[in-house]
């Protein structure tokens, strides 16, 4: 057996490029050189027991922006300050926040963040700061997991409530009277992470932010909002609109940032005529291992749940032979909170070798110091590969990001055009509070709340016509000067923040009878590809077959199975323009922008064997379709030298897979919130016809961004195809299932078409 | 078609979204509101309107005579309950004395929690010189409701209120709405609360199957309601009567209302009776439950006198958790031979958790009290022999137990040789 060398990360950088199987794969190394801190001086009125326990802590000054967030604070302006990881950013609102319980004792403040996780983080970091400035300030979190026994406490007592959005919606809100005393003297409302409030889940928590200042209103206060983001295209504008107040930005962090190398990764190609090239995750595996045996603390970042399991299955072959070791684990949504905190502890303590994640631990988690860090394919936008970056070499020591890309021509993009991704300023992440579907199950919860006048407005909207629409829905009733909430729902119960689909699907594992148990949940959505019957589920690297899922329960009955395949399914869409608010007119074509209705009918799942990733078997899947209602924007237009039907399917197909894969490039969203779907007979003109649509009710305002900026996307699509050093399409460029003849011909073909068209 | 509908919904919807145009903002002091217009139609129905500083309120009243019999009793023995406690001279968190200002109440309401629940109706019931008065404010409508909350007179003298389940839901809903008028009603009175729900647990557990008033009627109070109205139709009627403005269906409610009242007296003195006489007519889980309950209130005179009836009337499998508790209570006492032999009795007849328990507290008195080891080892051995069998325990909690036992076995062995 090889002995395992413990080398730094200059050195196995140092080795890869004497090693001539690694180093030609490696396209671009950037190094990013520190930068040294700016200081500013302690504020004058700063308390002396912060200042006290500042300096116990060893700082003796103030980053800039610390102080300017301080002096903002103090002038009673709300703020947003962009700060990099490991910056300090959460003195920007501890100082402030302390200072001001310190002034007066009966102040309160509410400290939002965006899961349940980095609020229990949060929490210990206060307290060891409150702790040495010796005062008597009580914070707490609250969430799913506070025991009943002190909730009470928390209510009357707590200076410092930390939560996240889903608590403060059906948890805080709706119950609003057993928190008078926060309320009455609610000074700071804290928003951290504010970059990830973006499309549904962040036009969901607007609302959630407008129905707290309507109940801070009732009782007399009114917060100042402190917001910390990381780097994004508009952070003042996101903060403005998801707290409908006007801030001020603070964008210039003061902190040190310690050197980082960047390593650009592209698999081999193994299939020349194809341009197949190597799986990603095999060559993240093998990074990975090389990096464990060199000693090197690693988190690997994988863009899906199963993607996460997939790796930690492989890489759970270094330690096989190790009894109980658990030095390699995976990190993801689904897993419950007690299985989630013991792997933020390993992390810190430093008996988690390598974690591997969804994108759940790209938020501020406080896991210490990672040395590697190694992202499989691109997140799908700029701040978030940032943010994983971040994770490396947190405490300004150096640090190594390793980009490996993926098959998909996004992934592709981005490893030849390294400066994309180092150079470029980052998306804009967007909101729609004017979703319609949105505010009207806000509307129903601030109801139920308080109730409206006759005079009253939610927010910045007028909502008169709307409350007299809910009273015909019979959910309402008119008095005199008020509309009241008189049903026996509670509509905070009939809204999830998180995802398009309202309710979860539970997954219960009944490996064993008589002691069944729930080993996770999933978003509806998701569960139609995932946890189907016959699925293979995979949890903790361990794969559990989908033996029933009871759609109307929302169950999936999982058991242990040993399989060498995962599953993989495809949805079938239908879409109907309902009406046209926008249009542009070509000599050839259309351009198109409205209300869409939307039918999703999941279709078949395909067995996959794992390393070769051949496809040994399929099935149908049996799960009623999904209609949904939402805004696309279409492009039709007449077929071209009369294409047979088959070949025009292909080569739209081809165009949409192409287009589709750009459009996270131009806006900010996750790739799933927004989808390419193509139509060869469209049902309201029979053309020809690619839809761009967002996949969430009531739409978002992100396809009607790509109404506007279609023909960059374009043009950036057939570039692209042209380039793709394959031979007849591969899933860097017009995806893997095309069997077209000549399909990358076609495929510019028709874009060039489309492009000449629109100019 | 119904689909297009939705979706026409949707557009329709859209354009009555408007934009919020600068309006200066007035701060609201109270306004008495309007009456309602329906107030003559709910007087028909046998509501009287009561009007105060805060608006409008219905009221509906009944008095009845101390000899009125609510099934299986008189209203009147309230009084011989009382009495009772009054004689009893044992503290219990249920005991009531003549101090008291005694009000069972009840509300009704238009949901189940949350801020957007309103109380439609409070109802009371009062012990006076002459008999019982019932007493049901209604909610006129919502912007009438600080006069209803008013006129509740829950603002005024500290009383004993006595509801069933009322500590986790009547109560805290009367203190959220008064907090949503907390400007304009005087501050809300900590009363003293006596919740039957958790009397009747505490009594009928392993009896009862669910505690639901209506069942503790049926089952124990000799009540059969007749045209009751369920309970979850309540809010339903209640907004249908807003909307409609009749109140025919709504006056159901009221004497829905008015039985669970009736129900909460004569409850309160069977389980007075069941609480201080040891009936042996009784079930004998109802007396273990009684005998367990003055246990964990420290007051073993008591747990004896109720555990030594069932053990002395009952046989078999309805005395092992008699016995069970009354060997707990001796032990604790220092009779540890009594303890023993009723530790003894006790097994046959308990469920597994309670028989492994049962052996670990025997195995400790043979060992430590009665120095008879061998005693002690065969209950050791019987206990792990449960506890290896058992599918109660998950994998890792039987590990922990095994470990503990065989421990145990260890060091008897060993005492045994030396």
């Amino acid at each position: 057996m090889q002995l395992n060398k413990k080398k730094s990360v200059d050195e196995l950088v140092q080795s890869w490029k004497n090693d001539s199987d690694i180093k030609k794969n490696i396209l671009h190394i950037e190094t990013i050189e520190e930068k040294p801190a700016h200081f500013a001086s302690f504020p004058e009125k700063l308390h002396p027991s912060i200042k006290r326990a500042l300096i116990e802590r060893g700082i003796s000054q103030l980053y800039t922006h610390q102080r300017d967030a301080f002096d903002y604070a103090s002038e009673g302006q709300s703020f947003t300050a962009v700060t990099p990881t490991a910056s300090g950013k959460s003195l920007c609102y501890h100082l402030p926040v302390l200072q001001q319980i310190l002034q007066d004792s009966s102040s309160r403040a509410i400290y939002l963040f965006p899961t349940k996780a980095l609020a229990q983080d949060q929490k210990t970091d206060l307290n060891n700061l409150i702790e040495s400035m010796d005062e008597e300030i009580l914070s707490y979190t609250y969430d799913g997991d506070t025991s009943p026994a002190i909730r009470q406490k928390i209510r009357k007592a707590g200076h410092i409530v930390m939560t996240n959005p889903d608590m403060l919606h059906s948890g805080i809100l709706p119950h609003h009277t057993k928190w008078v005393s926060l309320f009455e003297n609610l000074k700071y409302i804290v928003i951290d992470e504010l970059h990830t409030y973006k499309g549904v889940f962040g036009s969901h928590v607007a609302h959630v932010i407008r129905r707290l200042k309507r109940i801070c209103e009732f009782y007399g206060s009114k917060p100042i909002f402190i917001c910390t983001s990381a780097t994004i295209k508009n952070p003042k504008e996101l903060a403005e609109k998801l707290t409908n107040t006007t801030h001020e930005l603070i964008s210039n962090s003061g902190a040190p940032v310690g050197k980082k190398t960047f390593l650009f990764y592209n698999p081999p190609i193994v299939h020349p005529t194809f341009g197949v090239r190597r799986s990603s995750v095999l060559e993240v595996r093998d990074l990975a291992t090389e990096l464990y045996k060199a000693g090197i603390q690693t988190i690997v970042f994988a863009k899906s749940r199963v993607r996460v399991e997939m790796l930690v299955t492989y890489l759970k072959e270094l330690t096989k032979k190790k009894i109980q070791d658990e030095s390699i684990r995976g990190y993801r949504g689904g897993y419950l909170p007690t299985e989630r905190r013991a792997i933020e502890k390993g992390l810190r303590d430093g008996s988690i070798q390598i974690v591997v994640s969804t994108n759940a631990l790209e938020l501020g988690v406080d896991i210490g110091q990672l040395q590697a860090c190694i992202m499989t394919g691109y997140p799908g936008n700029i701040a978030s590969a940032w943010q994983q970056a971040g994770r490396a070499g947190r405490r300004q020591d150096s640090a190594l990001i390793i980009y490996v890309a993926g098959a998909t021509a996004l992934d592709q993009y981005v490893v030849n055009h390294p400066k994309y991704l180092l150079g470029s300023s980052p998306e804009e992440a967007l909101i729609n509070p004017e979703n319609i579907l949105i505010l009207m199950e806000h509307l129903k919860c601030a109801s139920f709340e308080l109730p409206f006048s006759m005079t009253d407005v939610y927010g910045e909207f007028e909502v008169q016509e709307l409350l007299a629409f809910l009273e015909e829905e019979g959910v309402l009733l008119k008095t005199s000067s008020n509309w009241h909430w008189m049903s026996d729902r509670f509509p905070a119960h009939e809204i999830s923040l998180r995802s398009s689909a309202q309710e979860n699907v539970v997954i219960i594992d009944w490996s064993i009878q008589g002691s069944t148990k729930v080993i996770g949940e999933m978003d509806t959505y998701s569960a139609m590809t995932l946890l189907h019957e016959e699925a293979i589920y995979l949890h903790q690297g361990i794969q559990y077959q989908v033996e029933k899922l009871d759609w109307e329960e929302k169950k999936a009955f999982v058991r242990e199975v040993d399989v060498d395949y995962f599953t993989d399914a495809n949805l079938a869409v239908e879409l109907k323009v309902l009406s046209e608010d926008k249009s542009k007119p070509y000599p050839s074509a259309q351009l198109g922008y409205g209300d869409v209705s939307l039918l999703a009918i999941p279709t078949i799942f395909k067995k996959i064997r794992f390393n070769t990733h051949e496809n040994i078997g399929s099935g149908k899947i049996h799960i009623p379709p999904l209609e949904m209602h939402t805004n696309s924007t279409w492009l039709s237009f007449e077929n071209l030298e009369n294409w047979s039907e088959d070949v025009l399917t292909d080569a739209l197909t081809g165009a949409a897979y192409a287009i589709g894969s750009f459009v996270p490039l131009f806006i900010q969203c996750d790739r799933k919130d927004l989808s390419v779907v193509p139509q060869v007979k469209a049902i309201h003109n029979e053309k020809p016809t690619l839809f761009i649509y967002d996949s969430y009710p009531g739409g978002i305002g992100l396809s009607e961004k790509v109404y506007d900026i279609l023909d960059s996307i374009i043009e950036e699509s057939i570039q692209h195809v042209d380039i793709c050093p394959c031979e007849n399409g591969c899933p860097s460029c017009i995806g893997v299932e095309n069997n077209l003849q000549n399909g990358k011909e076609k495929v510019t073909k028709l874009l060039s078409f489309l492009l000449n068209e629109m100019k | 078609m119904i689909e297009m509908s939705y979706e026409n919904k949707i557009l329709q919807l859209k354009k009555m979204l408007g934009s919020k145009k600068e309006k200066v903002v007035e701060k609201p002091t109270f306004v008495k509101p309007p009456k309602p217009s329906y107030l003559e139609n709910w007087v028909k129905c046998g509501l009287n309107v009561i009007e105060n500083d805060f608006g409008v309120v219905f009221k509906r009243e009944v008095m009845y005579s101390n000899d009125y019999k609510h099934g299986l009793y008189e209203l009147g023995s309230l009084y011989d309950a009382i009495d009772k406690w009054e004689n009893h001279r044992i503290s219990h968190p249920f005991s009531l004395s003549f101090d008291d200002d005694i009000l069972f109440f009840d509300t009704e309401t238009t949901g189940l929690k949350g801020v957007g629940t309103h109380i439609f109706l409070i109802g009371v019931l009062e012990a006076k010189t002459d008999g019982f008065l019932l007493t049901q404010y209604v909610l006129a409508d919502p912007s009438n409701e600080a006069a209803f909350l008013f006129e509740s007179k829950f603002w005024q003298t500290q009383k004993t209120i006595i509801t069933y389940n009322g500590k986790s839901f009547d109560w805290p809903q009367v203190e959220t709405r008064w907090t949503l008028h907390r400007n304009t009603l005087p501050k809300l009175t900590n009363h003293k609360q006596i919740d039957l729900l958790h009397s009747s647990k505490r009594i009928w557990k392993n009896n009862l199957e669910k505690m639901k008033l209506t069942t503790v009627e049926e089952e124990k109070l000799g009540f059969h309601r007749k045209g009751d109205i369920p309970g979850f139709l309540a809010p339903i009627i209640y907004a249908d009567a807003l909307k409609s403005g009749q109140a025919d269906t709504l006056i159901k409610v009221l004497y829905h209302n008015e039985w669970d009242l009736l129900s909460l007296v004569t409850l309160y003195i069977h389980s007075t009776n069941l609480l201080i006489e040891t009936r042996v007519e009784e079930a004998a889980t109802t007396l273990t439950n009684v005998g367990k309950w003055y246990g964990d209130l420290k007051h073993k005179g008591e747990s004896e006198r109720f555990l030594s009836k069932v053990t002395e009337h009952f046989e078999g499998p309805e005395t092992g958790l008699a016995y069970y508790y009354l060997a707990i209570e001796q032990k604790r006492n220092g009779q540890f031979v009594e303890a023993a032999i009723h530790f003894e009795y006790a097994i046959p007849h308990l469920d597994i958790k309670k028989q492994i328990k049962a052996y670990e507290q025997l195995a400790i008195v043979y060992e430590h009290q009665l120095k008879t080891f061998e005693k002690a080892i065969r209950c050791a051995l019987d206990g792990l022999k449960l506890i290896e069998n058992a599918t109660c325990f998950n994998a890792s909690q039987k590990i922990k137990l095994i470990e503990q036992w065989e421990k145990r076995i260890q060091r008897l062995e060993n005492k045994i040789i030396s």
